[in-house]
């Protein structure tokens, strides 16, 4: 091999080990947990995570449960299981009600959750897009395909 | 209209199934004329998939309800213009759209090669072509018609969702797919090549044009997103590392390595394996892309659900790739060659690393992507990540790139001498240098901000040096003025002074994801009217209220008045529209965009009283991030403008 070909596949080898670094290290640092309100209330893996331990939580959001100060700009509501609709943690979260946000809709939380008070303080809250593309109530033969 | 939509389907399936086996007894027979008919059956897939697309939207405008997919997407209220725009708005129009788009590309292709004798890649290029196309076809008639009714007719639709009647939604998905559907072609003629060996001059040409349009289409599509997200979904900004999202940035990010390396193969007929790898993989990642909106396995914000189709779109991907690593295996020895680098100071080296950081950003955009589907395959749990992951992992990458953007035009080919390098570098570094101390003094201390706005100042001043050079140079050859050797460079050498504009448009953009992601100032308050709230210079006093009634929509919009230094310079109006058949009000976004900063508004509630809440952010620079944008596509559209025959536009 040449000594020019050599110093760059050396280079490209330091580039790519830096790269593989940069994203174990990523990986390490920002990934979560994604779990069901369920699993997050009693499986193994939701009971050992740490009080500090951020998490992501998908569940629907509980009919009559909305109580959203617009002043303060505060939202509470509850999320239960999509499976197992006994399940249910209470959600606190700082920020604007998003359009979309709706009983019964699929909520997508990220956040602490405080087990004693069964409180979840969400950083983010997403909520999906109910009407924007097909949706299953609406269109059950797409939903059986 | 509804059968003759459906039978215009079937048609196109017939025409596309015909020239297959047109093509394929062409092959077997050696012979030109069955080649020939099936290129017209393929013109003829291609007008019977236009009369089906007109089918529908002769549906959509004729509100005709008894079709299911028009009964779910529009109503009798929705303005004209958004009955058209909802043609693309579902999945089965969507996919409609797709086949139809391909269909006409094909014929693009067809036209643009009239003139040109038929080589022996010909008949495997239309192959592959029409090969796609049946498939979409076979799903469109077969699996996911648009056509189909609902065996009576409603009152009225179910309404287009207000977040899709937006300016946006004419231009942002159609164009985007040209992006996706234009990668077909490279693909075609990658797979050609590799199964005849033959890789001329003319291919790899024709090749990077056929490459060069659809990523302007995908980088004009990502832009317009952005747009969108920024100026209607209201949470401030333009990109969120959505799955959706991702899934157009990286065949955008494969394609952007090729557009480099085909340059390599053109001038030294080397790297041939690794270019027709790039090639297959940007079509692959954008089959891959339509598998991850229409399968439902991600959650993301505009996703299409589970559609049912997802386990075809897998297959098609399957066969492609292990089709594409035969090819691959194959033809490899035919086109391997030599070890090709001459120095590690040389512009093919800039290139190489140019490619290893492109894949190395399209490779953890990609993981971090589908990280939630491996770690539950792996380990039984789903891990996510989130933005935070894409941003920490893809800035420095991103900033290397742009180091790189910088060095490359300062590197002869082949092998620069350390004199020559010492003479291209001096300007640039000092400018740069120049622009870091100023920052630093102006209080900007932050690593990755100030990197941003140094190498941006790098990548700038060495393309106005090269320019300025070759201005001069010009001007001593012919006697021009300056103005006039400017202009007539920038045309006859538009291939080169596109890539330029292209990187130029970039080091303009990173100043501005810089600045607006690291200076972004944000406040919130309730307001009654007459009360202000602050924000950075600025004062925003809430002056009136009003309600009325417009097209299919009742809005409430808060007028604000915007003050610096208590001089009112200006007046914003916030507004929440409730649509009629929709459930939830929608916010808009008031904008009141400089070159400066963006001052961006918000009114997540209406309370009682008219008392209102605002949500306010000031998005320092901005609007360069569009302003590059657009200059990145204004360079892309420059550098494929064909030479006239005589004037020698390549560098």
């Amino acid at each position: 091999m040449k000594k020019s070909n050599r110093k760059v596949l050396i280079a490209i080898l330091v580039l790519l080990s830096s790269v593989g670094f940069l994203i174990y290290r990523g990986l390490a640092e920002t990934s979560v947990y994604y779990l069901t309100v369920g699993e997050l209330k009693t499986s193994p893996l939701g009971l050992q995570l740490g009080a500090d331990q951020a998490v992501r939580v998908g569940g629907l959001v509980v009919d009559g449960s909305i109580d959203y100060n617009q002043r303060d700009l505060t939202l509470r509501f509850s999320i239960k299981d999509e499976n197992n609709p006994q399940q249910t943690i209470n959600v606190h979260y700082n920020g604007a009600k998003p359009d979309a946000f709706e009983p019964e809709i699929e909520a997508l939380l990220e956040g602490i959750y405080d087990r004693e008070k069964n409180l979840f303080r969400a950083e983010t809250l997403l909520v999906k897009c109910p009407s924007k593309y097909e949706s299953e109530q609406e269109n059950p033969q797409e939903a059986d395909k | 209209m509804i059968s003759f939509g459906t039978y215009s389907l079937i048609a196109a399936l017939f025409f596309t199934l015909l020239s297959m086996g047109l093509f394929l007894s062409g092959l077997a027979r050696n012979n030109v004329r069955l080649v020939q008919a099936g290129k017209r059956g393929l013109l003829s897939a291609a007008i019977a998939t236009t009369l089906a697309s007109v089918a529908l939207a002769w549906l959509f405008l004729t509100d005709n309800f008894s079709v299911e997919y028009v009964a779910s997407y529009s109503d009798r209220a929705l303005p004209l213009f958004y009955k058209i725009t909802a043609f693309w708005a579902g999945q089965k129009g969507s996919l409609l759209f797709w086949a139809w788009v391909l269909s006409v590309f094909i014929a693009l292709v067809i036209f643009n090669n009239r003139r040109e004798a038929d080589d022996r890649n010909t008949p495997y290029i239309y192959l592959v072509l029409a090969g796609t196309l049946a498939f979409f076809l076979f799903l469109l008639c077969a699996i996911s018609s648009p056509f189909e009714t609902l065996g009576f007719m409603p009152r009225d639709g179910q309404g287009l969702n207000p977040m899709l009647q937006n300016p946006g939604m004419v231009f942002h998905p159609p164009i985007l797919f040209f992006g996706y559907i234009g990668f077909t072609i490279p693909f075609a003629y990658a797979v050609a090549a590799m199964i005849t060996g033959n890789t001329g001059a003319d291919w790899i040409r024709k090749t990077r044009v056929w490459n060069v349009l659809p990523w302007i289409f995908l980088s004009i599509g990502i832009i317009l997103g952005g747009q969108w997200a920024y100026v209607e979904l209201g949470w401030g900004g333009y990109w969120a590392w959505d799955p959706v999202e991702n899934a157009s940035f990286i065949p955008w990010l494969v394609s952007t390595a090729f557009i480099h390396t085909a340059i390599i193969q053109e001038r030294r007929g080397v790297m041939k394996v690794w270019n027709m790898v790039l090639i297959q993989l940007t079509f692959l990642l954008c089959i891959f892309g339509t598998y991850l909106v229409r399968s439902g396995i991600l959650q993301s914000v505009h996703d299409f659900g589970a559609t049912g189709l997802g386990g075809y779109f897998l297959v098609f991907m399957i066969v492609a790739l292990i089709g594409g690593i035969y090819l691959l295996a194959e033809s490899y020895n035919e086109f391997k060659t030599p070890g090709s680098v001459e120095s590690y100071l040389s512009r093919e080296s800039t290139f190489l690393f140019n490619n290893v950081i492109l894949l190395a950003l399209a490779f953890a955009t990609l993981l971090g992507t589908v990280f939630p589907i491996i770690s539950e395959a792996v380990t039984g749990n789903k891990l996510t990540v989130g933005q935070p992951f894409f941003n920490q992992v893809n800035t420095p990458l991103f900033l290397l790139l742009v180091l790189l953007t910088g060095i490359c035009p300062l590197i002869g080919w082949r092998k620069a001498s350390v004199s020559n390098l010492r003479r291209n570098f001096l300007r640039p570094a000092l400018t740069a240098l120049l622009a870091g101390v100023i920052m630093a003094i102006s209080g900007i201390r932050e690593l990755y901000p100030l990197l941003a706005f140094t190498l941006s100042a790098f990548v700038g001043a060495t393309i106005v040096q090269e320019y300025i050079t070759a201005i001069r140079s010009r001007k001593k050859l012919t006697g021009e003025a300056s103005a006039a050797a400017a202009v007539k460079l920038l045309w006859k050498m538009r291939r080169r002074y596109g890539g330029h504009i292209v990187h130029f448009g970039l080091a303009i953009m990173v100043i501005g994801i810089a600045a607006s992601s690291a200076y972004k100032l944000e406040s919130q308050g309730t307001l009654r009217q007459g009360e202000s709230l602050s924000i950075g210079k600025y004062e925003l006093k809430y002056e009136k209220f009003r309600k009325y009634d417009k097209f299919n929509r009742t809005i409430y919009a808060a007028q604000l008045g915007v003050f610096v230094d208590g001089k009112r310079i200006d007046e914003m109006e916030a507004e929440r529209r409730y649509y009629i058949n929709a459930k939830q009000p929608t916010t808009e976004v008031a904008l009141r965009s400089t070159l400066i900063e963006d001052l961006y508004v918000t009114m997540p509630g209406i309370g009682r009283g008219n008392e209102i809440t605002l949500k306010v952010a000031v998005n320092p620079l901005l609007i360069w991030v569009w302003l590059g944008s657009t200059l990145m596509v204004i360079g892309g559209i420059l550098a494929i403008i064909p030479a006239r025959r005589k004037a020698a536009c390549s560098e």
